[in-house]
């Protein structure tokens, strides 16, 4: 993600920051507009396309069945991997790719998973024996900074598109036999996906934040904290990148901030989605 | 050779908290925020520019530094060092041989990136130009709030090694249990805790170089969470600080 | 930082004769600049750098249990060289030729902090050949008796994992190259395990290298070997009985 920009630039973009004027006309806390696409690959239980402004990402949930852990007899799995695609620019390709996609990889279970926002215990099917596992894939197609709140927000749009098949589980069985499924065609459950939070990522630069920072206006950032937040305004996850330290009455300002805002964005969100659904279900 | 052969290890019995909301008290009968004994010691390896040793509760930590010395890979000129960190965990470091489980290689890569991310912001990198300062943490035993244990042993490592630092840094972790807050969780504590807080932060300058929060939080909590845990680095880095004195 | 001081000095005094300054030249940068010379001159005093005699081996102790998670653990310091030895047992189905015995796994690791030779994610060639010695020592001297090991006949057995941490790697190269280090080391690592060892030889290794040495100087290896032996047992036997006495 390197941008060189000549002084003047720098100048203008901290300084229109500093001034609640960014460089495409937003003011601090405003996101760009988020148009949504779901259903986009078709093989896969439910997929969603997000841009913000040139940052372009896809998401797709594949359900398997397979094996609860012994440690959560009564709970399914899900897994969270994104991908950089190589062609987005230099710094995705070969190890600082790898590095940038586990970095998302972990953002991303930290801020989604760590609360109650998937109920595991829904994808349980045999106690001990039998649960759907939830393969969540992201693809970063182009980056044009704030790929984070992207990849959350299109995993929400995806869960949402995902219709995992009813299946019928044949009875009488011994203890040590392995469960028989029948999967039944044309009848399928919803994820609920109301109580899977939200990241807003807050970017500090200059004494300001501003929230949907652009690739720009990340060079600029001396660090960034990334909070999740349900519908309730519970912070379910937060982290922090850049070097510089922060004032702990700084994080805790910007908390308040991420909250206050989540309210907009979540009903944003809630209406892209719908929206989005109700074109692909057309 | 052991590893075509599939072998296990015994399982032990848990005890499980009963009721989170209830009064209850710790395992090793600590308050809830009493850190766990410690017992810090600079200077355990001579191989190395500078070394730690962290003992809290059972978790036991090493941190050896390297360098400043040349950049390995063939990189661009650079007119800041390099840092470059990595934890590794011994085999015996969990109660299960942990190499066999799942997610182990994950664990010292997490930790590893976290210990980077910690440390970036507080180390003078533009002394040691086109030079690389390696720190290798080795967890000879994982006893719980292994992150933070790692993180203060580094910047007390990093101080012996005399590499410049805008201030020591220290680290803590609290854990929510029900509405309960606890400081420094156990291994034990931590399967069993609702949310963590994890702050990695710089006493005398008053910041917070890394966070990390998980679980479901109330605001108010949160509040409550990093005022326990930036006292407790205050007292952390006082004695950090007076180790270093008498290690002189 | 060591390194560069070193590189100061060159600089500054690299226009007299390499035989001249040697002399005057402090005795840590010479030892690091000509370090054949250094050692040289010490031997023919038989007396080495650090004030020992040729034949003396460096403080050495022991403790056992430090570390809990395990079943059996040992610290062994020779002088600055520290060995974490650990124990873990599992359970396993025995091997169809011999039903009624358990085994061991050894392995020897040499962990990043432990020298500056060493980086993480490329192990070091030297600790592959030590773990395949200490596994041969240990196997070869009947120290174990694997049938103690045995569960339930054909159906499980313990599989005692042995592994050993280097902490501290100490000895400057030319240290290492000494036969009697290599063997003490052997010596030492398997005591660590065994405790009614009767001093007979377990294992003998010489590395291949430049030197051929003859069969008089191992025989009074060995000698040297066997003296240190008793001496470790002494120390060993100490460390337990303060155990015990805990």
């Amino acid at each position: 993600m390197s941008v060189e920009l000549s002084f003047g630039e720098k100048n203008f973009i901290q300084g229109g920051i500093e001034q609640n004027l960014r460089a495409d006309g937003r003011q601090r806390l405003d996101f760009r507009p988020m148009p949504i696409e779901t259903g986009v690959i078709p093989q896969a239980t439910g997929s969603a396309r997000i841009r913000l402004g040139s940052t372009d990402v896809i998401v797709s949930v594949k359900a398997e069945l397979g094996r609860p852990n012994s440690h959560h007899p009564g709970k399914g799995k899900v897994v969270i991997y994104v991908d950089c695609s190589s062609t987005v620019g230099p710094s995705f390709q070969g190890k600082k790719g790898e590095e940038l996609s586990s970095e998302l990889s972990t953002a991303l279970q930290k801020c989604l998973l760590g609360g109650s926002g998937i109920d595991l215990s829904s994808l349980i099917l045999v106690e001990g024996k039998l649960c759907w596992d939830l393969y969540i894939d992201g693809l970063i197609l182009s980056s044009d900074g704030n790929l984070l709140d992207a990849l959350g927000a299109a995993v929400k749009a995806a869960l949402s598109n995902s219709l995992i098949p009813k299946v019928n589980i044949l009875p009488d069985l011994a203890a040590d036999e392995e469960p028989e499924v029948d999967i039944i065609d044309e009848e399928y459950t919803q994820i609920d996906t109301s109580s899977l939070p939200v990241i807003i990522t807050l970017t500090k630069v200059g004494k300001q934040y501003i929230v949907d920072a652009t690739l720009e206006e990340e060079s600029q950032m001396s660090s960034a904290v990334s909070i999740s937040l349900n519908r309730n305004g519970q912070i379910c996850g937060l982290i922090k990148r850049g070097g510089a330290g922060l004032n702990p009455s700084v994080i805790l300002d910007m908390i308040s901030v991420a909250k206050h805002v989540s309210i907009r964005y979540i009903a944003t969100l809630d209406s892209e989605i719908s929206t989005a659904e109700a074109s692909s279900a057309s | 050779m052991s590893s075509s052969l599939s072998t296990y290890a015994p399982k032990k019995l848990q005890r499980r908290f009963e009721n989170k909301e209830k009064e209850w008290i710790r395992s090793d009968n600590r308050g809830f925020l009493q850190c766990r004994p410690a017992f810090l010691k600079t200077g355990s390896g001579n191989a190395a520019s500078g070394s730690a040793f962290a003992e809290f509760g059972s978790t036991k930590v090493i941190v050896s530094i390297f360098g400043p010395r040349e950049s390995k890979k063939a990189m661009m000129y650079s007119d800041i060092g390099r840092l470059n960190c990595s934890v590794s965990l011994t085999t015996f470091a969990t109660p299960v041989r942990s190499k066999a489980m799942m997610g182990f290689e994950q664990n010292e890569k997490d930790l590893s990136s976290m210990l980077y991310k910690a440390l970036e912001g507080v180390i003078k990198l533009d002394t040691f130009p086109k030079t690389t300062v390696d720190v290798f943490a080795l967890v000879l035993q994982s006893g719980g709030s292994d992150l933070s244990v790692i993180i203060s042993c580094a910047s007390l490592a990093l101080a012996d090694a005399g590499i410049q630092m805008y201030d020591l840094l220290t680290s803590v972790s609290v854990a929510r249990v029900g509405n309960n807050l606890i400081i420094d969780p156990t291994n034990e504590e931590e399967n069993e805790q609702d949310g963590n807080l994890t702050i990695a932060y710089m006493p005398s300058r008053n910041e917070v170089s890394q966070v990390t929060l998980t679980g479901e939080w109330s605001t108010g909590k949160i509040n409550q969470a990093m005022e326990i845990s930036v006292a407790a680095c205050f007292k952390l880095g006082d004695v950090l600080r007076n180790i270093l004195r008498e290690s002189e | 930082m060591r390194d560069i001081d070193i590189v100061t000095d060159m600089m500054t005094s690299s226009e007299g004769e390499s035989e001249g300054f040697a002399v005057e030249m402090e005795e840590e940068a010479s030892r690091h600049i000509f370090p054949i010379h250094f050692y040289e001159k010490h031997l023919l005093e038989s007396i080495r750098p650090d004030g020992r005699h040729l034949s003396h081996a460096r403080h050495t102790t022991v403790a056992f249990g430090p570390v809990s998670t395990a079943d059996g653990s040992a610290l062994v310091k020779i002088g600055d060289t520290t060995m974490l030895a650990v124990i873990k047992l599992e359970v396993m189905t025995p091997f169809a030729d011999t039903p009624d015995e358990g085994t061991i796994a050894v392995e020897f690791i040499m962990p990043p902090i432990c020298s500056p030779l060493v980086r993480p994610g490329r192990p070091i060639e030297v600790a592959t050949v030590i773990s395949k010695q200490l596994s041969d020592a240990i196997k070869s001297s009947g120290m174990l008796n694997y049938k103690e090991l045995s569960l339930v006949s054909e159906k499980a057995a313990w599989m005692a994992y042995l592994d050993i941490y280097c902490l501290n790697a100490d000895g400057s190269l030319f240290d290492a190259a000494d036969p009697t280090a290599e063997e003490e080391f052997i010596m030492d690592t398997v005591i660590t395990l065994v405790l009614n060892s009767s001093g007979q030889l377990v294992s003998m290794y010489k590395p291949g290298g430049s030197v051929v040495a003859h069969i008089s100087t191992f025989q009074d290896c060995f000698v040297l070997a066997k003296h240190r032996a008793k001496e470790l047992m002494g120390i060993m036997n100490d460390a337990m009985q303060l155990m015990e006495e805990d």
